[in-house]
């Protein structure tokens, strides 16, 4: 079960390189690929997207005993490639994208398990704790400076989006909804400035007294110094970039909802310097159920398509006005697709051997579509891509090498499980 | 002392408190059946009961833990039959009954049926719709929590005794095992009811229900450990036979003689003697005694946890100065502290790690509670350990069991053995599960024979787990010694520390209840008096804890041990045998030092055991067990914190939702398992102090073994203790406060700056600390008080109405997110102090909190 962790590092060992931690690149035939991106925003749809009905539409299916899409397709900007109805305002821009269309992996029977390995490219070991990819992201990277952190996530705190192995300097910053603010770095609501520098002031004087109670150690000089990054990160620069009042009404209402405003938000943060930006859809209100789309959550899943829709193209046009398209990745993903049939409540059920994903900018061959599903979706057939494949292409965007070891203590643990980029989005 | 005179003498003192609880024996009379056949659980006829006893009124919602013969928590039948009994006379009349049950109950009068509720349906839905909230107006009872049923009739009574009966079914498949708020109350048509019981039980209002909930579990765990104890006295006196017979064996081996010393350096006990013997050779000067305040604090943390509380400070300073620091000492390690500090320390160890929604990644049963009460019992160390190897009990109530368990792992025995030989024997196996490991001295064979022996028979090893030679490909370099799918044989891998052999019926056989022969040689083998290395890991292990480096490190990792001081090792060792494997003896030993109470030195020595001389501890910072119970107990908050429970409904079964209970310590988090990212799956006062922790190095999620945590200082650190929804909620002066009940006494101002320290950083304020606090406050101090003002007992409540059977609804999202919103405001202010004194007065605790002498041991 756990093997392809374990085992993975033990293929670059294979290659005799991995424990001096230098380059190891499995094939010595094909060069290193590097991208040009320098920060990521991933965009997850948590429950399980269903592919068919959303970025691999196929003929209709009547929500019941015939199966297939939910929805009527309609033309893209890449000729021959089709969309789901509900992404109307991607379908133009997808000449900005990459369609990914034959993800995989083997566990379609548990959310959080299928979600962790999204998010860290493996299964679970129990040796050690692998880390999540904003979390490699951030080590691999950092903030781009020291004002803002390297790691921001808009969704629950999580074990899958964990820093594991890595130690806590490469966790996250998180909100969970746009109006409760970051949680720690926001002054609680009854505290104004007047109060505030009352409180640094007499903070400033126990701190100076204490350190000369103990002078030339370095515990207190370090807990002291990390007292001012702390606050330097709650200071006007980053917290600043959470005022979404500083963008126009009219492009904020072109973001849309929850969904799209924390989007503008992963904007400002990626222009801000931060690195990887996790951007959860969980706007469960919109139909109960989410993207996991059992039963009756089927009925009022075009919501969420179309709220995806609507923060997703804006965020593509934003990025390109904003210049920032070609150094940012966008990644849409999720931790399964759902099958063409239908349940017997008419909604679908889980599919993990055959799923999208999508990228855009990044600086990346964009305007084409990876791989290829059956006629109705269930089964790949043109060129599989795997989890460790998918995390491969995202670090070598953005100039990672994925074959790189990283060191669980003496262990050597290469950032991806022996993925391969999908060559054809670099050269 | 012996261990079992200490027991008994504890024991005496629990009685006591016991009789304080059940002053008068409680009339309500209660029998569970369990395996009752099915179709006749409302007629439990003709069976015995297994477990008797007395409720003081018709509210259920906690049932007697059951044990087996060694005191681990066991799994009643589910379902099954709770039935109770009560007689009293009524004055002629009509009266309403109502019957509150989640499952299905049947309440007689007089051995006649009034009233009856429904079987609970298991539930797989996600999507049932929230029911509306009580309706305020027509409310004039406690509404019941969803899904319970209300049956409610009235009776006409005549004047004279009467017979009261309920019988109900507690859980069954596809069921949470517990009786939810199982009641039956009483009153006049119309009006407000009691519970039903004597006169004057409590009121079936909000309050009231929780004050006798909370009163309830408080009697029920004093009758569960009484119980336990009382039932098991005859393992606790085996294993006193057991550690006599080692004391014998012990006595016939060498003594560690003890090292000259010149007796220039400062000498409180046996474990000064080895240290000064070094630092004279090495010519260090040990650092000087630390002040007593200093010492109370740092003592306080390292036993218990927890800083000392205002009165303790006083108490202590009241003390001879000569015998205050032993008194300290004494009374700490026999609080309640001590459990709950060991249990966060072995939770890491030894991965503790349970999954409160359909558990899957790596996680464990919650055996904290066997670890809880182990601690609690004060129970031999090598007792715990045999018993954490015979992983016996309930898997999902806590017992060692749970320990058993390693979802989505291909070889969780191996798993296990890689966690007990790392935990009890300093050999690190990790490495060598999918090949011989590359720096230590293990083949990929011991760890796969050590799990076969917890196994009871061979372990496969599974194709996951090992690495595969492509073809073509270069020779791994590592060393493969074993193929998949090849079956290892039970075997004891560790002949170097204990040679299989030599183990026999001598010093004293090992009283064991395991269901698997071979897991009890593993545990024979891993205790016995002869490996000399259990011990030495176990004091070892006790000796960083309080002292910041080990005289072996890494603690966990043995291969190239180097003791900076074996000889002390040796002794802390035979000394902790003799005194039957009790970590307190040698926490005394320690603490009664010069070492362990010397001013901390700044940094460690690092990995250079030559240059290891223990000048005096390491200075550290809190842990986030420590900082979050302290910031509490400082300000005088209890715990505020959702059940740890997603299936508050009780129509999943334990095996896919635990029920974690309320939090209480730190200890008692879960991680809160939404990898789904639902916000209706969402807690958040759980998570605002799940926030703290992790940020200050707890793990939520323990997939593997860890003895030492990431504790790096971060900002992120400073920020959540600056402006986190924890932080913010402690340092807030509501009325439940300590520190709005001290700026409400008549104290002079002077007087409230010197409490505040005292409560904050367990001192006095010096003279310019007063100055600063004094003048901050005395702008608002004479005319701080707002009169006419109630305080309000209101505190943040989850709403009970969502649970995993509709956390799919829209509704349900909403309702967190709203918790959510409300959280980050915060609780209420006092009243009954003006803003502009309380605000000057918070920004004053915010720095205290704040500041590196908070966080910072002394």
């Amino acid at each position: 079960m756990n093997a392809i962790s374990r085992r993975d590092w033990m293929k670059t060992l294979t290659a005799g390189v991995a424990v001096s931690g230098v380059s190891n690149c499995l094939n010595a035939a094909e060069p290193v690929i590097k991208g040009k991106a320098d920060s990521c925003i991933f965009l997850w749809l948590g429950g399980g997207a269903a592919h068919v009905d959303t970025f691999d539409p196929k003929r209709r299916g009547d929500g019941a005993g015939k199966a297939g899409s939910y929805y009527d397709s309609i033309d893209t900007a890449i000729p021959k490639v089709q969309l789901c109805e509900h992404l109307k305002q991607t379908a133009p821009l997808l000449d900005n994208c990459v369609l990914i269309r034959s993800l995989n992996h083997d566990i379609s029977s548990e959310h959080a398990a299928a979600a962790n390995l999204v998010h860290t490219g493996r299964k679970p070991s129990g040796t050690i704790l692998y880390p999540s990819i904003g979390s490699i992201v951030s080590h691999e990277l950092g903030a781009k400076t020291d004002a803002v952190p390297a790691y921001v996530v808009m969704g629950y705190p999580n074990i899958m989006r964990d820093p594991g192995f890595l130690g806590a300097k490469h966790g996250y910053i998180y909100l969970t909804q746009i109006e409760t603010g970051p949680s720690g770095l926001v002054r609680p609501p009854d505290v104004d400035a007047t109060r505030e520098d009352r409180r640094e002031s007499l903070l400033g004087q126990l701190s100076e007294q204490y350190a000369k109670r103990h002078p030339r150690d370095a515990s207190v000089e370090a807990q002291i110094a990390v007292n001012q990054q702390g606050f330097k990160l709650a200071g006007p620069q980053f917290l600043n970039v959470f005022d979404l009042k500083r963008e126009s009404p009219s492009l904020r209402a072109s973001y849309g909802g929850e969904f799209g405003q924390r989007c503008l938000l992963a904007r400002r943060l990626v222009q801000s310097g931060v690195r990887f930006v996790e951007v959860s859809f969980n706007l469960n209100f919109l139909n109960g159920s989410g993207w996991d789309t059992h039963n009756a959550g089927q009925l009022k899943q075009h919501l969420l398509i179309q709220d995806l829709d609507k923060a997703l193209s804006t965020l593509i046009s934003d990025l390109k006005t904003n210049k920032l398209l070609d150094g940012t990745l966008v990644v849409v993903a999720t931790e399964f697709g759902r099958p063409p049939e239908f349940d017997s409540g008419g909604g679908r059920g889980h599919h993990a051997k055959a799923f999208s994903a999508l990228l855009a900018g990044g600086g990346l061959r964009t305007g084409q579509v990876v791989g290829a599903t059956d006629e109705l979706g269930n089964t790949i057939i043109d060129r599989p891509v795997s989890i460790p494949d998918f995390h491969a292409t995202i670090h070598t965007a953005l100039g990672i090498n994925p074959d790189k070891s990283l060191f669980a203590g003496q262990r050597p643990v290469p950032i991806t499980d022996h993925g391969t980029p999908v060559r054809e989005l670099f050269v | 002392m012996t261990y079992l005179t200490r027991i008994h003498a504890s024991l005496a003192v629990l009685l006591g408190a016991a009789a304080l609880l059940s002053a008068a024996p409680f009339p309500i009379q209660v029998e569970l059946f369990e395996n009752v056949p099915k179709g006749t659980e409302l007629k439990p006829l003709g069976l015995q009961p297994t477990a008797s006893y007395q409720e003081p009124a018709f509210a259920f919602v906690r049932i007697p833990a059951r044990y087996s013969p060694n005191a681990l928590p066991l799994d009643r039948s589910t379902p099954y039959v709770l039935r109770a009994i009560y007689e009293r006379s009524f004055p002629a009349g009509e009266y309403q009954f109502r019957l509150r049950a989640r499952g299905a109950a049947v309440f007689s009068i007089d051995d006649a049926e009034v009233a009856r509720t429904k079987p609970q349906p298991p539930n797989t839905s996600g999507d049932d719709p929230v029911p509306p909230p009580p309706s305020t107006e027509k409310l004039i009872v406690r509404a019941a929590p969803y899904p319970h049923q209300d049956s409610v009739v009235r009776q006409k009574l005549t004047a004279g005794l009467h017979r009261f009966t309920l019988v109900a079914v507690v859980g069954g498949k596809g069921l949470m095992p517990t009786p939810g708020e199982l009641a039956v109350s009483y009153g006049m048509p119309g009006q407000l009811e009691n519970l039903l019981g004597p006169d004057g039980s409590p009121r079936l209002l909000d309050e009231e229900w929780d004050a006798y909930v909370a009163q309830a579990q408080k009697r029920h765990d004093l009758d569960d450990m009484q119980r336990r104890r009382a039932m098991s006295a005859d393992v606790v006196e085996a294993w006193n036979q057991r550690h006599q017979a080692v004391r014998q064996w012990l006595a016939g081996t060498p003594a560690v003689p003890l090292p000259p010393v010149n007796g220039s350096l400062p000498l409180y006990n046996e474990v000064d003697r080895f240290l000064n013997a070094k630092l004279e050779k090495a010519g260090v000067a040990p650092a000087p005694l630390t002040s007593d305040l200093d010492f109370l604090r740092r003592v306080s943390l390292d036993a218990t946890g927890l800083i000392p509380t205002a009165a303790e400070v006083r108490a202590y300073l009241a003390d001879a100065p000569a015998t205050r620091r032993g008194h300290a000492i004494d009374r700490l390690v026999n609080s309640p502290g001590w459990a709950d500090h060991w249990v966060s320390y072995w939770q890491d160890v030894l991965a503790e790690n349970p999954g409160i929604l359909k558990p899957d990644l790596n996680n464990t049963g919650p055996f904290r509670w066997w670890l809880y009460q182990s601690f609690t019992d004060g129970l031999p160390f090598d007792r715990m350990v045999t018993e954490l190897v015979e992983m016996e009990g309930s898997k999902t109530l806590g017992g060692p069991a749970g320990f058993a368990q390693a979802t989505l792992n291909d070889s969780p025995m191996a798993a296990k053995a890689d966690i007990l030989a790392q935990a009890f024997l300093g050999q690190k196996l990790g490495c060598a599960r999918c090949h011989d490991a590359p720096f230590h001295p293990f083949k990929q064979k011991d760890l796969f024979s050590m799990g076969a022996l917890l196994n009871g028979k061979p372990l496969t090893l599974p194709s996951t787990s090992t690495v595969p030679v492509r073809p073509g490909g270069r020779r791994p370099a590592v060393t493969i010694s074993l193929k998949a799918g090849e079956s290892i044989a039970p075997e004891w891998p560790f002949q170097n520390l204990i040679a299989h052999a030599n183990v026999g019926p001598q010093p004293a056989s090992l009283p064991s209840y395991s269901s698997i022969p071979t897991r009890d040689e593993l545990a024979a083998l891993i205790v016995d008096p002869q490996n000399d290395r259990f011990a030495q890991v176990a004091v070892n292990r006790i000796w960083k804890y309080y002292m910041g480096e080990g005289i072996v490190e890494p603690v966990d990792d043995w291969s190239r041990v180097q003791p900076s001081h074996p000889e002390l090792l040796q002794f802390l060792a035979r000394e902790f045998v003799a005194g039957g494997y009790d970590i307190k003896r040698v926490a005394r030993l320690i603490f009664n030092s010069h070492a362990y109470q010397r001013q901390s030195v700044a940094t460690s020595t690092g990995a250079d055991a030559a240059a290891r001389v223990f000048a005096g501890p390491v200075r550290r910072r809190m842990t986030a067990e420590e900082l979050v119970d302290s910031l509490h107990l400082s300000a005088g908050k209890r715990f505020l914190c959702e059940p740890m429970n997603l299936n508050p409904a009780g129509d999943r079964p334990a095996t896919q939702f635990l029920d974690m209970g309320t939090p209480e310590r730190t200890w008692q988090m879960t991680a809160l398992s939404n990898e789904r990212d639902r916000p209706a799956l969402a807690l958040p006062m759980a998570q605002s102090l799940i926030d703290m922790m992790t940020t200050f190095g707890w793990r939520q999620s323990r997939q593997n073994a860890t003895t030492i945590r990431d504790d790096a200082p971060s900002p992120m650190q400073t920020l959540i203790l600056a402006n986190g929804n924890l932080a913010t909620r402690l340092i807030r002066l509501s009325d439940e406060s300590a520190f709005t009940g001290l700026a409400l006494q008549n104290l002079p101002l002077s007087k409230l700056v010197e409490e505040s320290y005292l409560r904050v950083f367990s001192r006095l304020p010096d003279q310019q600390e007063q100055q600063v606090f004094e003048n901050l406050l005395a702008p608002a101090y004479a005319n701080r008080k707002v009169s006419g003002v109630q305080a309000s007992s209101a505190r943040m409540k989850s709403d009970n109405r969502v649970s995993w059977s509709n956390h799919l609804s829209s509704e349900a999202t909403l309702i967190r997110m709203e918790e959510e919103r409300n959280q980050r405001m915060g609780e209420a202010p006092t009243g009954r102090l003006t803003a502009e004194f309380r605000t000057r007065y918070e920004d004053a605790l915010w720095a205290m909190f704040n500041s590196p002498e908070f966080v910072l041991l002394p």
